[in-house]
């Protein structure tokens, strides 16, 4: 970028003059030149993404059944919230995502900063933050799946040593969430930690110098400095991290057997999408939760839209 | 230049189409007398014997039938229900394709499933007639016949015979009742070592099959007779979650570690750190041929109800069906080879006894159990004359003889709920086993209504 | 970069509690992503009964390397891994020439209803990956209009790879950041777009194209249950897809193994390519 404002002193090209169809010539021909560019990508989201999505929403107000497909207007919706676990699927989604929140943001940004403080060895802090990205999801998740075993794996082992307390982990319905989490966060903290670190690293060194004459003491400075220096990136982030936790589904269905847990703990909604549609072969039900988790999470980016044009102004 | 930025990007992604248009699709079509049929299950390169059998038969069958070429499609597991979910949704499945007999409604619902009464002629599969009756029934739908039965089990308890005897118990007497199954399981969880003296599953809707075969024992139902209402909501449900419950909490002998599916409890078994559990008796194949076990290790008793061996036990087993699309010579076709490779005394996948024992693949089991009159009579012979293993282990399941129940209409979304409730049961030792049990009826009760 | 002053001032540092921060940081670190990885390439050294033994070993008693060759016979890893980097570079290839030359046009030549096609595609971002799986895999069975089937042929992940609307507007802010005098410099020397986005605007993006690269490799190598559908041939399946079928029916020393090798070839990889990656990863991200 820094490339971009160096070059911004080019002058204007000088107005050129054109007649009417001579205009209407040219503009006919940018618009093709430019739709030419865009068409190949516009292809791909028609047939993979808004094709699909139409089509998501027509069958959440059908059902199939022996090959033939019927409108049922809202039952699929009335059928939906009378499940006995819709409603704890949305708690749990919740809590999912407000741990994640806790460990998948605020966890790697904590991390950055100490990182960015450091002088040694940050090369090798980065290598290992950012290998896990690296392995295989599945075989992380079953890695973890045998570090939490409560009899042989080696986590309650180490805090029986220590004359720790022990937990059943994925076994327990109130640790098996946060284990799930633990786990998410180990895979995936990697990226944002490396995005963070980034991003603290273009904060002019002045600011701080600023920060520190006025007497603010190392917490002011994060407060007034660091956090509002990053806050584009971090309500990025922080966004991309709510769409992406309401998500998610590899982790707590390698590492619970299929993705309930015990007393259905870690149930989400989108583990319920995923039941219905390929334990139950409901794809009406399917689509129609899909529908309301679609507009939970636009309901979300109204909010972020809004709160960063705020932050704008 | 513009022009041809533009045209360049539609030429590439004319490309793209046209190298789309190269992907097959899978299809067959008979061409003058010739007939492909493609079927899958076949065994991946992770099992080089079974594979290396399978292919020598497939061959053997085409030498046999010059007309029909085979195309074997490998998997493993040979049903994995998101694939299989998707590819009823799709009508992408093979000619010949595996199920679980519970899978039946499903393919019927999805309207894949092709009629094949009129190709089950003796003509097409010599042994139709001595195949029971209860196995036909389950291939059967408003007295058409949909699949092929290839194999068929009736659950047992398995026991780890070297636990027994270590914990000072007769191998040769598996336990008959809870009561017995608990006395049993604190013997040998009190071996020590994290050994656990029973086990149960409670995930990948094994747990919910296995509620269903434990309530089975105790006389009950999965679901009312005419299939509209959950029926496990009762005494003997209770009593089934109250055995578990009990073994894992007041006798702690289950280990600590539950949420376990098929595969878990085996591996534990043949590591010997497991007494019994309950399963089919394929089971113990398996852990011999894929977990490095011996079949000596093993016995097996009947399933065990509350104060005498089970009064049912649950039946269940796989079969292949035909895609809706088949042409007759293909359905024709596919029951040949399924006949050859699965149902014919001496020879194929399962019977060919003398092979089996050569190659150190486990006979003397028993099971399948398809057969009656004079098939059962040669298969209980030729069996006997190839077995690798004592028979003696196996005698107080055979004796027994629990009679086999069905498995429910639409039961892997009964199993999935029942799931929940086994890991309830399992895991919490406060849990109201009642309200489990009242909240499992709801959804099922809610699944079946759906399906009406 | 160590010399800028960054939260806590340099002359004000306390050397000890300094030191001390590092030694426990690096500690730390190393503990925590390390340790997991060394337990993973023990666990798999480890005989069947050892590794399920209660309580756990830390390192196995008795080595047995034989599970690494059992699990890589029976996994085929070496087909898996191509199979996955295939689709993966693919993917690649298609986001960096049809998401590129989208985010150029949206960005710079600004066709009629451009923005609304942004919007569109920004919409997409909300969609929950799973809210979508069934109507894309019957979409992928039987493509619109042209009627192709998709199923396991690596086109049913490189197309539908290329809608991702957030390396589209990675690129496109990117892409506004380039001054448009330059373009309108170039235009006057008689270039065209395509030549315009070749020569000018692709090399003043370099650290951009590298973070969108690293997210088109990592989305494919992460992705589970499309993969799984979208290619259900044993022969075609991803690394987690294998891995998961295999789950079902090894000894968990096997497992443990497997996981294990599967995770080597990426680590070499990325232990090698570790330079450019987090170059990329950390020069083109965004500017607060």
């Amino acid at each position: 970028m820094a490339v971009a404002t160096a070059s911004s002193g080019t002058d204007a090209p000088p107005a050129r003059a054109a007649d009417r169809a001579g205009a209407l010539r040219r503009s006919v021909q940018r618009n093709l030149t430019a739709h030419g560019f865009l068409i190949g990508a516009v292809l791909c989201f028609a047939c993979f993404q808004w094709y699909p999505m139409v089509r998501e929403v027509i069958m959440s107000f059908q059902k199939a059944k022996a090959g033939r497909t019927t409108w049922v207007g809202l039952h699929n919706l009335d059928q939906i919230v009378h499940d006995p676990s819709f409603w704890p699927a949305w708690r749990n989604t919740a809590e999912f995502t407000g741990l994640a929140l806790l460990f998948g943001f605020a966890l790697p940004f904590v991390t950055a900063v100490v990182m960015n403080e450091l002088r040694h060895a940050r090369g090798y802090l980065r290598i290992l933050v950012y290998l896990p990205v690296m392995l295989p999801p599945v075989s992380s998740l079953l890695l973890f799946k045998y570090l939490y075993n409560p009899e042989y794996g080696p986590i309650n082992r180490s805090l029986q040593l220590l004359h720790l307390p022990t937990s059943g982990w994925l076994q327990s319905p109130d640790m098996a969430m946060l284990a799930v989490v633990v786990a998410s966060t180990w895979m995936n903290m990697g990226s944002a930690t490396l995005i963070y670190l980034a991003a603290l690293q273009n904060i002019p060194g002045e600011l701080y110098e600023a920060a520190e004459l006025d007497g603010a003491g190392l917490l002011r400075r994060v407060w007034h400095v660091t956090i509002p220096q990053t806050r584009l990136v971090l309500s990025l982030m922080l966004m991309l991290q709510i769409v992406a936790t309401m998500q998610v589904f590899v982790e707590p269905f390698i590492l619970t057997n299929g993705g309930q847990g015990v007393e259905g703990s870690t149930t989400t909604v989108v583990y319920l999408i995923y039941q219905y549609a390929f334990n139950f072969s409901n794809y009406g039900a399917a689509c129609a939760l899909g529908l309301l988790l679609l507009l939970v999470l636009a309901g979300f980016s109204v909010i972020y839209v809004r709160l960063n044009r705020r932050l704008e102004s | 230049m513009r022009r041809s930025a533009a045209l360049l990007i539609a030429g590439a992604l004319t490309l793209t189409a046209a190298a789309c248009s190269s992907s097959s699709d899978g299809g067959a079509k008979p061409t003058n007398g010739k007939v492909t049929i493609s079927i899958d299950c076949a065994p991946p390169k992770s099992r080089p014997t079974q594979r290396k059998q399978w292919a020598d038969d497939i061959a053997a069958f085409e030498k046999l039938h010059p007309n029909i070429t085979v195309k074997s499609i490998d998997t493993f597991p040979c049903e994995t229900p998101e694939l299989f979910t998707a590819a009823l949704k799709g009508g992408t499945e093979p000619n010949v394709f595996y199920t679980y007999f519970t899978d039946k409604q499903q393919v019927l619902d999805a309207g894949q499933a092709a009629d094949i009464t009129k190709y089950v002629t003796s003509e097409n599969l010599p042994v139709k007639d001595d195949i029971m009756s209860s196995v036909w029934d389950t291939q059967k739908s408003g007295g058409k016949i949909y699949g092929i039965p290839r194999t068929n089990y009736t659950m047992g308890m398995i026991i780890n015979r070297k636990l027994f005897q270590k914990a000072g118990l007769n191998p040769d007497q598996p336990p008959q009742t809870w009561a017995e199954v608990e006395a049993d399981a604190k013997k040998i969880a009190a071996l020590g070592k994290g050994i656990a003296g029973y086990g149960d599953y409670s995930a990948g809707n094994n747990g919910g099959w296995h509620f269903t075969a434990e309530i089975y024992a105790q006389g009950g139902r999965m679901v009312s007779d005419d299939g509209t209402k959950a029926a496990f909501n009762n005494p003997q449900g209770l009593a089934v979650l109250q055995n578990l419950h009990k073994l894992r909490f007041d006798d702690n002998v289950m280990g600590s570690t539950q949420l376990y599916k098929w595969g878990d409890l085996q591996k534990q078994m043949a590591a010997g750190k497991l007494g019994m559990y309950i399963a089919a008796p394929d089971d113990i194949t398996y852990m011999v041929q894929s977990l490095g076990a011996h079949y000596e290790d093993f016995g097996m008793g009947p399933v065990p109800g509350q104060s005498a061996p089970g009064v049912g036990t649950l039946t269940g087993g796989d079969d292949y069906m035909f895609n809706v699309k088949d042409t007759p010579e293909q359905i024709k076709a596919g029951i040949q080879l399924l006949s050859y490779l699965w149902l014919t005394e001496g020879q194929g996948q399962q019977y060919n006894y003398p092979r089996s024992k050569s190659s150190g693949q486990a006979v003397g089991l028993p099971q399948p159990q398809l057969f009656q009159g004079a098939t059962a009579t040669k298969d209980a012979q030729l069996k006997a004359a190839n077995a690798t293993m004592s028979v003696q282990a196996f005698e107080p399941f055979v004796k027994a003889n629990v009679p086999g129940v069905t498995e429910p209409g639409n039961a892997q979304a009964i199993y999935k709920i029942l799931d929940t409730t086994m890991a309830s049961a399992l895991t919490s030792r406060n849990a109201d086993l009642k309200k489990l049990l009242d909240t499992a009826e709801q959804q099922v009760n809610q699944v079946l209504a759906n399906a009406q | 970069m160590s010399d800028t002053r960054t939260l806590v001032n340099p002359a004000q540092l306390n050397r000890t509690l300094y030191r001390a921060t590092l030694i426990l940081v690096v500690a730390a670190f190393t503990l925590a992503f390390l340790g997991p990885l060394y337990l993973l390439v023990t666990g798999g050294l480890k005989g069947t009964t050892e590794s399920i033994q209660t309580p756990p070993t830390f390192y196995p008693h008795h080595i047995e390397a034989s599970n690494y060759s059992d699990a890589w016979t029976r996994l085929n890893i070496a087909h898996l891994l191509l199979n996955t980097l295939w689709y993966a570079f693919g993917a690649l290839a298609f986001q960096l020439v049809l998401d590129v030359a989208a985010a150029y046009s949206l960005s710079k030549l600004r066709p009629a209803l451009g923005n609304a096609i942004l919007g569109l595609m920004l919409a997409t971002l909300m969609i929950p990956a799973m809210v979508l799986v069934v109507p894309q895999y019957l979409t992928v069975l039987d493509l619109p209009l042209i009627h192709q089937n998709l199923l396991n042929s690596p086109w049913a992940i490189w197309l539908p790879s290329v809608a991702n609307a957030f390396n589209i507007y990675l690129l496109k802010r990117f892409f506004d950041s380039v001054p448009q005098e330059l373009l309108d410099s170039a235009a006057i020397d008689g270039a065209g777009p395509l030549r315009t986005l070749l020569s000018i605007v692709l090399p003043m993006s370099r650290p951009i194209i590298g973070v969108v690269s690293i997210f088109a490799l990592v989305n494919v190598w992460k992705d589970f249950l499309w993969p799984l559908l979208a290619e259900p041939d044993p022969t075609r399946q991803t690394l987690n897809a294998g891995i998961y079928s295999l789950s079902l029916g090894v000894p968990e020393n096997v497992l443990i193994a497997a996981s294990a090798i599967s995770a080597v070839p990426t680590v070499v990889f990325f232990l090698i390519f570790q330079r450019n990656i987090m170059s990329g990863l950390t020069a083109g991200s965004l500017k607060g």
